[in-house]
């Protein structure tokens, strides 16, 4: 374990079960909001933080001794949002957070062998194609268009590469149109994120090791990133490499005027957790989705964003329950006016996408912010 | 888990569905411990059942009855006091929280009806929309309205909602009967408490499930007045504020009046960690003033007046304090759960209590000198009253609070040393009653209340005579 016994259990016995980890802020606005999905979703107390924290302690004193069904459905069924402790510090100021606490859990487990096959199975195709969808092709760049000498290095990830392509697209699209130069990683592996939080901390050291060496190969001084669940397991699980690393939301604002033709779509913002939770980007990407849409502000946003239902390893071990969460957000972004739901994470657009042509029939259009950009831009 | 118990479980699940009974032995530990876990250890249920509706949480009853299953209905989950942690082995945690629905709001009448996964979130989400709130307590607004008003019907976040929220209910006994209270009995109007006969919905509340399982509760609703306005005034002790609460009872000129000390449950009524409280005078006397036009200036006016001679500092404080105490006391506890972060603690230790005004430098007295005698430092030593109207008897909610860090056992042994001579002592001092039947003080209040005790069993034994509802939380 990474942290201490003790300082887990400690934080586990502050919990006091108040469960207003659960709901977003009740005032001013006295509008009663749900922040759980999991909780939401499955109603048992073991889906919602102190019902986890309960299982935890269980673990650790020895009460629970076997991976149930239960067991590992209420550990894995969590996007590991962290909504629940932005809440909980606001009205605790609780230091030790529930995400890193579930993930610390998820760990523990991983080490007893109590873990999905699903989430062993995505560590088997990283280990043999270095990505977490096990394609064996290459996402094409236009290798004309890059400079292995530029400043600005472009890790695509694995969504973006292989689920979402027009992310990337989109992104290699801006560089062009700006005239800026750029590269890519010539053998860009997985960054490790769903290893990292599914537990499996082992399976995930090759990996990095590999992307640190290539990066600083490269000559990069900054690393620019579509997704923020590889930037965040950049800031937080890699070493310091000596290099700047943006979210491409924060590369874009410091473009200046980028003679962007507003379109006037009426779009609401979905904060990606790794994003803002995690890295406490809120700002930046409203900046640029003010420059191309008009923003339509939905109830529970910022801090207490409703989660799209996909991280922490549920899009690949539950995706029922993630495509009822992506819904849930698609309803809000629908009350709130908008006609698209945009974020800045492929991971998120992928998810809320599937939902919207599921769910929602196609109601709303679902962008990642880099695409109204590549639109907006005069090429 | 048995064969005979996984048959069970089938059962069970036959009736509320698959997906909502489990066994399950992670599932079930999420349920075994509540804050209140250094008096009532963990004890997993065997297993949990989650009922839709008020048909299926009958044939559950009737199921567990059958084959003598203890059953600990459970409403949404927030519980301070393990009453909803299992006493024997093989019980069934009959988790409500799926029924929340709001039944009625009902405007002219001034009450809601709601079911017991309703919270006081919920509910005044919808109620301010007709300018009417809840009775709020002071606790957090997603804890269940329903068994809050049934479990006792005294709140504390505004004195002028008086005591009785309860105006009748519904309640499924373990034979598979459903009982109704008030003009509830006899007609489609559940809006009036006393229908027939006794006080029948009085008898049965404050049970902690040892009845049967309530499925709907009207509640009165109070009105929410536009103009408001607040103050704070600072004490040195508890004594002397008591004449200035006594004259804005007596008078009837205050929504809310909380004495609280200054360094606990005045951080969430001001909603901010981040204020010298230490510079304040030890107890602040919160008071918030509303009314319709015309009385509320003539309300106002007069509790300046008793402000001018009541022998307290008036604090000027920032704007969002007043605010936030407003929230806190007429829309929900939120802000005030900020007393579970005060630093390095985490948990808190309570005795709740009814008694008059006139004893209050007392309770307070005696809670310091228990405390230290027990080795509890007088920096977690807190305290706080609220009034209730109409004020017969003097009668206020007390508060003798511990806060204290939940990882130290050591703490947890203080406590309960702290239990055993609080209890009696206060018993001895004089009170009106608890805030609430919990392990420990059930036990000592039973061997005073003489024939009463024998009379309470055997009611219960009439309602439930193969003792199944939440076995062993009462006697």
């Amino acid at each position: 374990m990474e942290l201490e016994k003790e300082e887990i259990l400690s934080a586990i016995h502050h919990c006091v079960k108040c469960k207003l980890c659960s709901i977003a802020s009740f005032h001013p606005n006295e509008e009663w909001l749900p922040l759980c999905p999991s909780g939401e979703y499955y109603g048992y107390q073991a889906f919602y933080a102190p019902g986890k924290m309960e299982i935890f302690r269980a673990i650790l004193e020895g009460e629970i001794t076997e991976p149930s069904e239960g067991l590992l459905k209420s550990v894995y069924a969590c996007t590991v949002c962290g909504a629940c402790y932005e809440k909980c510090k606001q009205i605790t100021s609780v230091e030790l957070g529930a995400p890193e606490l579930f993930e610390e859990m998820r760990r523990e487990m991983a080490s007893k062998g109590w873990i999905l096959d699903v989430h062993t199975s995505i560590a088997d195709k990283i280990k043999e194609t270095k990505n977490a969808y096990g394609e064996k092709y290459e996402y094409k760049v236009n290798a004309e268009t890059t400079d292995g000498n530029a400043d600005v290095l472009y890790y695509i990830g694995c969504t973006a590469r292989y689920r979402v392509p027009e992310i990337a697209d989109a992104m290699l699209g801006i560089f062009d149109k700006l005239g800026l130069k750029y590269q890519v990683m010539g053998e860009e592996w997985c960054c490790g994120s769903v290893l990292f939080r599914t537990g499996q901390v082992e399976a995930a050291k090759e990996l990095v090791a590999h992307n640190v060496e290539e990066i600083k190969r490269s000559g990069a001084k900054t690393v620019v990133f579509t997704c923020p669940g590889c930037l965040k397991t950049f800031e937080k699980n890699y070493p310091d490499m000596g290099v700047e690393l943006l979210h491409s939301t924060q590369f874009l604002t410091r473009q200046g005027n980028m003679n962007l033709k507003k379109e006037g779509l009426k779009a609401a913002y979905h904060d990606p957790c790794h994003l803002g939770r995690d890295l406490g980007i809120y700002e930046e990407p409203r900046a640029v989705l003010s420059e191309v849409a008009d923003i339509k502000k939905m109830k529970r946003e910022r801090e207490q964003a409703w989660c799209c239902g996909s991280g922490g390893g549920v899009k690949s071990a539950f995706d029922d329950f993630a495509l009822w969460s992506a819904a849930e957000r698609l309803k809000e972004a629908k009350e709130a006016g908008a006609e698209a739901l945009v974020s800045a994470c492929p991971f998120c657009k992928r998810n809320l996408k599937e939902a919207a042509e599921k769910e929602q029939q196609g109601e709303l259009e679902v962008y990642d912010i880099v695409e109204l950009v590549n639109r907006c831009l005069e090429g | 888990m048995n064969e005979t118990f996984s048959t069970l479980v089938k059962e069970l699940q036959a009736i509320v569905g698959e997906r909502n009974a489990t066994d399950d032995r992670a599932i079930c530990t999420s349920y075994s411990r509540d804050q209140h876990w250094h008096f009532v250890p963990a004890k997993n249920p065997a297993c949990i059942v989650r009922p839709g509706n008020k048909e299926e949480v009958r044939t559950v009853l009737m199921l567990a009855n059958t084959h003598k299953i203890p059953v600990i209905p459970y409403s949404t989950g927030i519980n301070v006091r393990g009453l909803t942690i299992p006493v024997h082995d093989g019980s069934i945690l009959l988790d409500l929280s799926r029924m929340n629905r709001i039944l009625e709001i009902n405007p002219d009448m001034k009450t809601a009806t709601v079911e017991p996964g309703v919270t006081f979130g919920m509910l005044q989400e919808q109620t301010r929309k007709y300018k009417l709130r809840p009775a709020f307590p002071d606790a957090p607004l997603t804890v269940s309205v329903l068994a809050n008003y049934y479990l006792r019907g005294i709140y504390q976040t505004s004195a002028t909602d008086g005591h009785d929220h309860t105006i009748s209910y519904e309640m499924i006994l373990p034979n598979g009967e459903t009982l109704k209270t008030g003009s509830r009995a006899l007609s489609e109007m559940p809006y009036f408490r006393y229908g027939v006969g006794p006080d029948f919905a009085g008898m049965f509340c404050a049970h902690p499930g040892t009845c049967g399982v309530v499925t709907e509760l009207t509640a009165k609703l109070y009105r929410l007045y536009d103009n408001r306005k607040e103050y704070f005034i600072g004490f040195d002790d508890v004594g002397t504020p008591t004449k200035f609460i006594y004259n804005l009872m007596h008078d009837e000129l205050a929504a809310s009046i909380r004495l609280v000390d200054n360094q606990s449950w005045l951080k969430g009524i001001f909603g901010t960690f981040d204020y010298p409280y230490e510079e304040l005078p030890k107890f602040v006397l919160c008071v918030l003033v509303e009314g319709v036009d015309g009385i509320f200036d003539a309300k106002d006016t007069l509790v300046r007046a008793y402000m001018k001679e009541c022998g307290g500092q008036v604090l000027e404080l920032p704007a969002e304090f007043a605010s936030t105490f407003e929230h806190e006391s007429l829309s929900g506890a939120e802000k005030s759960c900020m007393v579970f972060g005060i630093k390095g603690r985490g948990n808190y230790h309570c005795i709740g209590l009814y008694g008059p005004l006139t004893l209050a430098a007392k309770y307070y007295e005696m809670h310091e000198k228990t405390a230290l005698e027990v080795g509890i430092p007088q920096d977690h030593v807190h305290f706080y009253i609220d009034p209730i109207y109409r004020f017969h008897g003097q009668l206020c909610y007390f508060e003798l609070d511990v806060f204290y860090d939940g990882s130290d056992e050591e703490f947890g042994d203080k406590l309960r040393n702290y239990n055993e001579k609080q209890f009696h002592r206060l018993l001895e001092l004089g009170i009106y009653g608890w805030f609430r039947p919990y392990a420990g003080i059930i036990e000592p209040t039973a061997e005073r209340i003489g024939y009463l005790a024998e009379v309470w069993k055997k009611f219960l034994h009439v309602l439930d005579p193969n003792e199944i509802m939440n076995r062993g939380k009462l006697f």
